[in-house]
């Protein structure tokens, strides 16, 4: 169908024909998306795109109105964030990660705290623990005393994708995790993912901005208005024109002189037809 | 930790401090220190702290209850009406605390899924019980002779060793117990993660409903243990019980450290914020000034301490950039 699946045990998340309303707007239509072992997969596209949803959906916030989902070979169905974390997805959202006041051990272990044999958190090990996996992540802090809230964005997002990886995440979903971040805290933020492909986790990389996603994707899959547009390894193209069709929303039906530049855009064009068709479908039922 | 916030609980017992060595110079004869009046203070003032202890811990999960005041006062009317009917009290007490942790659940339900704000939502609430309570009792004062039952006074408001009020011991246990489960506990992570970033801890699987709930729960066992404590002293029933109490245990709370946003405050805080009150309202009633002036100080001291509240959370916020 694409440039991607290969479907050699490789696979660790498929997503097949995934649909989501919200009432009557049509959020995914017929949505396809897979992630393999250890890729670092960019999610983009404009906004209202669907890509927000599609990854509530791949977490378990969201359940799929139709479709189905696989993880690991096995069909499987996401109904809460548990569900999904049990598997090992694990979502960092953008602004909702953390709790400022607290310390950052207790945002680590929030809702997975150890405790002692006495029923109090098993402190001394949460603060261990804390600065390994803050460790593992490049992430040098002073002490796991410290309040999240004095913390720059970047070092924020090191914590949420820290405490990801310590929990032994196969798939680390981070959404728009460069959005409002200074340049240095975005290069902070891109050697953070760079460590999880290091560990062999997985990631999935939602973003506007496709400079940031570039540098450390290993493919990029562009969704327009619900509907799979581009499905392509980041060697094969480039920022200019993967931007230039998000800017379009479209590969060739709008704009007829335009010509696929690559035999994967040509790919999703196919693809983005029959999500058009499913569509259609749907609206005659 | 930036300075302020780190020394908030030092500045709270500071003020404390210096409100009982205040009082103590200037109450008529110095009645405020004297034996008499200590024992009095301590012996009623748990009765409020220790409901400011459970609407503190209900504050930094990010709600509000402003009808404790009018649960007391149900409470009440609930123990006065089952011992009056013969029941054996420890039976009528257990009833009571659980009808109070009831109406808590109730609170919290309509909080949680009807999401009404809590401060709107107990503030229907206040007046609802508060109505009820004067319905059921038709306006007549009741009373009943709790010298009857030796055992249970002597637990409730007895004094330990013949000098410190049960009361106290109650309201400092609550207390420890509370430290343990907010500070020490899983479930107090839980409490602060809830009032401080309720989708983050949604997001980590937080069962942040769960929590609010037992929350409103633990404010509702606190009212009504608190009604026993009050309906065995004055051994009668009134509907007048803890009125203003709603605003005085949130003021308690913000002087004590708690943030009004939710997800900041601790227990020692809380305890002594609870302490401040209570002397507070002694010194006023000490200093035989009209008891009006309980209202302006109570406002005064809310006032100060929301203001220290916003210059310690700029001071973090500065830190941060």
């Amino acid at each position: 169908m694409s440039a991607t699946s290969s479907a050699n045990g490789q696979e660790l998340l498929k997503m097949v024909g995934i649909h989501k309303y919200f009432g009557r707007v049509h959020a995914l239509r017929g949505v396809n998306f897979s992630v393999n072992r250890g890729e670092v997969v960019g999610l983009c596209g404009d906004n209202g795109a669907g890509k927000s949803t599609l990854i509530k959906v791949a977490s378990g916030y969201h359940m799929a109105d139709a479709g189905q989902i696989f993880f690991e070979g096995r069909e499987v169905k996401l109904r809460s964030p548990k569900d999904a974390r049990a598997l090992g997805i694990e979502t960092v959202y953008q602004e909702q990660a953390l709790c400022p006041h607290l310390s950052i051990a207790r945002n680590i272990f929030m809702g997975r705290e150890p405790t002692t044999v006495l029923g109090l958190l098993d402190q001394s090990r949460m603060n261990e623990e804390s600065m390994e996996a803050l460790a593992s992540m490049g992430l040098k802090l002073r002490s796991p005393h410290a309040l999240v809230s004095a913390l720059s964005g970047g070092q924020r997002q090191g914590v949420a994708i820290a405490r990801a990886i310590h929990f032994r995440a196969k798939l680390v979903i981070l959404d728009e995790p460069t959005i409002a971040l200074s340049v240095k805290e975005v290069r902070e933020v891109l050697d953070f993912v760079r460590h999880l492909k290091d560990q062999g986790v997985a990631a999935v990389f939602i973003t506007h901005t496709l400079h940031h996603v570039f540098s450390v994707a290993d493919r990029i899959v562009v969704l327009a208005h619900g509907c799979n547009l581009v499905d392509i390894r980041t060697k094969d193209t480039t920022v200019d024109e993967l931007s230039d069709i998000i800017a379009r929303g479209t590969l060739g039906d709008a704009a007829p002189t335009h010509k696929p530049e690559s035999e994967a855009a040509a790919a999703a064009l196919a693809q983005q037809a029959t999500c058009e068709e499913d569509t259609e479908a749907e609206q005659e039922i | 930790m930036p300075l302020l916030a780190r020394f908030r609980s030092i500045g709270v017992l500071g003020v404390l401090l210096l409100l009982v060595i205040g009082a103590a110079a200037l109450t008529p004869q110095h009645t405020f220190i004297q034996e008499a009046n200590l024992k009095t203070l301590l012996a009623l003032g748990p009765e409020f702290g220790i409901i400011a202890l459970g609407v503190g811990v209900l504050m930094v999960a990010g709600e509000f209850d402003l009808s404790v005041g009018s649960v007391l006062t149900l409470c009440g009317f609930f123990f006065i009406w089952l011992v009056g009917s013969g029941l054996n009290p420890f039976v009528a007490a257990l009833i009571t605390l659980v009808s109070g942790i009831a109406i808590g659940f109730v609170h919290g339900l309509v909080v949680v899924k009807a999401r009404i704000v809590s401060f709107i939502a107990t503030l229907g609430f206040m007046l609802t019980w508060r109505g009820l309570a004067e319905i059921l009792t038709a306006g007549v004062v009741r009373s009943h002779n709790f010298e009857q039952y030796p055992l249970f006074t002597q637990l409730v408001t007895g004094r330990l060793g013949g000098v410190v009020p049960m009361q106290l011991i109650w309201f400092i246990l609550f207390a420890v117990i509370l430290y343990f489960v907010l500070q020490r506990g899983r479930f107090g992570n839980w409490i602060y993660a809830t009032g401080d970033n309720v989708e983050a801890a949604r997001a980590m699987a937080v069962p942040t409903d769960l929590v609010k709930l037992t929350c409103f729960m633990l404010v509702g066992f606190m009212c009504s243990f608190a009604s026993l404590l009050q309906i065995t002293r004055t051994a009668a029933f009134t509907t007048h019980m803890g009125t203003g109490w709603e605003l005085q245990a949130v003021a308690a709370a913000v002087v004590g450290g708690t943030s009004l946003r939710g997800g900041r405050g601790t227990m020692v805080g809380i305890f002594l914020g609870a302490l401040v009150i209570m002397v507070i309202d002694n010194m006023i009633g000490q200093a035989r000034l009209p008891y009006e002036w309980t209202y302006i100080a109570f406002g005064l001291v809310i006032l100060g301490a929301v203001l220290l509240d916003l210059a310690v959370e700029k001071q973090v916020q500065r830190a941060t950039a």
